[in-house]
């Protein structure tokens, strides 16, 4: 039994639109699996669709976690179950500090994990692992009491969505276009964080245009991604070929 | 204590309609203030406070039947004292000029005296709790405070009601003179219950180089109107007012903020933040007066409001009117709601949609929450105002 599995997975848009065309994908632990495809193809929506957003309308198929059909879940039940989505655009929050909002979350994930009763984090825990994943994420300290990415550089906000990964250790991790907006530093810091969590514990989905990141998260599987479908799949090598020749190959390719 | 003056002035000025633009968008159909009775007695237990445990060097406790006074231990040179009707400042900055608050001049009964000596500095907060506690009667209430040259000080006035769907009216006039020097930091926390029409003018007025820093908190009431004037009378005077609300319901709350600079050099900061929930209403009305010789003036003001429902409202009026050309003055209002795309991120690592829109909530609180310098107070205020947020908006 996958870790993860989606079974003909079809998303749509509030309006209608499908954006998703059938999806089937199966990720294990110890396993990075990349999704590249161009701009508009629909990564986003089917990394905000595998994480529970109440816009993106699943029409048909099945989202699995450990065998457990989560497709009609809510995003908080998907995440206590162990599912990680590292935004592309992460959303400030004014007024609540990054620490005050990463204790919440790592309560709420325990208090799910204890059978719905109160098992919080004693805080000289929370704190040494805190300033220890600031410190290998190269995240200053400075950072944990202020407002959860309220004027936070686009390369501070990357590096705290994976400083939330590593606090709340999830045991699949979907990252969206993370690379985006990283200079090659932040990537290779960012991307050694995430690589370092993948193991017997941790699966990643890898969701990114560009093969770049995959120089510092090795995947052990490719899948092309376009017009909302995988239409091909293989080995690292893939990664290189799009790199060289683009996604022309598929696109103008009738779905 | 009648003052004959105010009651006549009160029987001839008309409940005001919405046709008067302070009262236009505040409905007072229904209301009579000459309609309810003046009680000389409470019923029942006290009213719970939004501030426990706090550590005071004095306090009272006001009802209808009268003042009760706890200050043992008081150093020389602080009053904290039934107010007398004869005090030379009394009606000085709240006098009788419109129906409510010719209404308190005529009928009031119980008030406070706090006067701060000259140099005399308080650790601890001086407190007073009015509270209503006779369905369907009427409670007026007058304080006045003078802290003098250089003193320093907190006092903190907390109105609520024996129970939460209590009727009532309740009218209160305010009256700080802060002199040369002083720094005055004074909370008026509002928590009537919601069946209590609440009409309150609080005025200050601010001398040379004093500095009043105030909070003013909203829980309760039904309806009315709460005033707050402060003057910057002295040069070098500086005023900071901080507001938090919370309206659930139909409660209607309605705060008009008045900056009047007199004196050059003269500084104000006031913001108002507010969360509106279920057909909860609020008005929040600004104006920055500065007056020619007030040069130099910086004032600032602001009012943002959260939405939690489709029919929760909010009507934000702030107005400028200056007539000195060298000052600063900036304003602001919004208005908005909770996000979808927030929730959702918080929901994405774990926390339930409740809890991802009380942390929302209780975020958007946190900088006027910040402004407040007492802990206690800060502390207090932040759990009364998550207290509101319920399980699901």
């Amino acid at each position: 039994m996958a870790l993860l599995e989606l079974k003909d997975l079809h998303v749509s848009l509030e309006d209608g639109t499908e954006i998703v065309k059938g999806v089937n994908l199966k990720v294990d632990s110890n396993e990075v699996h990349a999704i590249m495809g161009p701009n508009g193809s629909g990564k986003s929506t089917l990394s905000y669709a595998i994480a529970g957003h109440p816009a993106y309308q699943i029409t048909q198929g099945q989202i699995l976690l450990d065998g457990e059909d989560i497709t009609e879940t809510e995003a908080d039940e998907r995440a206590q179950k162990g599912l990680f989505l590292a935004f592309q655009y992460p959303h400030a929050i004014p007024g609540v500090t990054v620490t005050s909002f990463l204790r919440s979350a790592i309560n709420a994930v325990r208090k799910a994990k204890n059978g719905a009763v109160d098992d919080p984090i004693p805080v000289p825990e929370f704190r040494t692992e805190l300033f220890a994943q600031m410190e290998r994420l190269s995240v200053s300290r400075e950072l944990a009491s202020r407002y959860l990415n309220d004027g936070f550089s686009g390369g501070e906000k990357k590096r705290v969505e994976i400083l939330q990964m590593a606090m709340l250790k999830p045991r699949i991790a979907v990252l969206d276009e993370t690379d985006s907006g990283l200079d090659i530093d932040a990537l290779r810091i960012v991307a050694g964080g995430v690589q370092e969590l993948i193991g017997p514990n941790m699966g990643a989905l890898v969701i990114t245009h560009y093969q770049r990141i995959l120089n510092y998260i090795k995947p052990d599987f490719v899948h092309v991604f376009v017009g909302g479908k995988i239409v091909e799949e293989g080995g690292p090598e893939l990664a290189k070929k799009l790199e060289e020749s683009g996604y022309k190959e598929w696109e103008g390719v009738p779905a | 204590m009648a003052n004959a003056e105010a009651a006549v002035r009160f029987a001839e000025l008309p409940v005001p309609t919405t046709h008067e633009e302070p009262w236009r968008f505040t409905d007072l159909r229904g209301f009579d203030p000459a309609s309810y009775p003046v009680p000389t007695e409470a019923i029942g237990a006290a009213a719970a406070s939004v501030l426990p445990d706090l550590d005071v060097a004095a306090s009272a406790e006001v009802s209808e039947g009268g003042i009760t006074i706890h200050a043992d231990a008081l150093p020389a040179g602080v009053r904290f004292e039934v107010l007398d009707e004869h005090d030379p400042r009394l009606y000085g900055l709240v006098g009788w000029s419109d129906k409510f608050t010719a209404h308190n001049a005529a009928l009031w009964k119980h008030g406070l005296l706090v006067q701060v000596a000259k140099g005399v500095e308080l650790e601890k907060p001086l407190y007073v709790r009015i509270a209503n506690s006779v369905p369907g009667g009427a409670l007026f209430w007058r304080l006045l405070v003078v802290a003098e040259e250089a003193s320093r000080f907190t006092l903190i006035e907390e109105y609520a009601s024996a129970s939460p769907d209590l009727p009532g009216y309740t009218n209160a006039a305010v009256e700080l003179y802060v002199e040369q020097s002083a720094k005055l930091e004074y909370v008026s926390v509002q928590n009537l219950s919601r069946e209590t029409w609440h009409f309150a003018t609080h005025h200050a007025r601010v001398e040379r180089d004093a500095e009043l820093d105030w909070v003013a908190g909203g829980f309760g009431s039904k309806r009315g109107k709460i005033r707050i004037q402060n003057d910057l009378n002295g040069p070098g005077a500086t005023s900071r007012v901080t507001g938090a609300y919370f309206a659930d319901g139909d409660q209607h709350l309605d705060y008009d903020t008045f900056q009047e600079h007199i004196a050059p050099n003269t500084e104000s900061d006031f913001a108002f933040k507010g969360a509106l929930r279920e057909s909860a209403k609020a008005v929040w009305r600004g104006m920055i007066r500065v007056e020619k010789d007030a040069q130099k003036t910086n004032a600032y003001q602001e009012n943002r409001n959260l939405l939690l429902s489709d029919t929760a409202h909010a009507d934000s009026i702030p107005g400028l009117e200056i007539m000195a050309n060298d000052v600063r003055c900036t304003h602001g209002a919004t208005l908005g709601r909770v996000n979808r795309d927030e929730v959702f991120y918080l929901m994405a690592r774990g926390l339930s949609r409740a809890e991802a829109e009380r942390l929302i909530v209780r975020g958007f609180f946190q900088d006027v929450l910040d402004r407040i310098e007492l802990l206690p107070v800060r502390e207090a205020l932040g759990q009364a105002l998550e207290s509101r947020i319920p399980q699901a908006l």
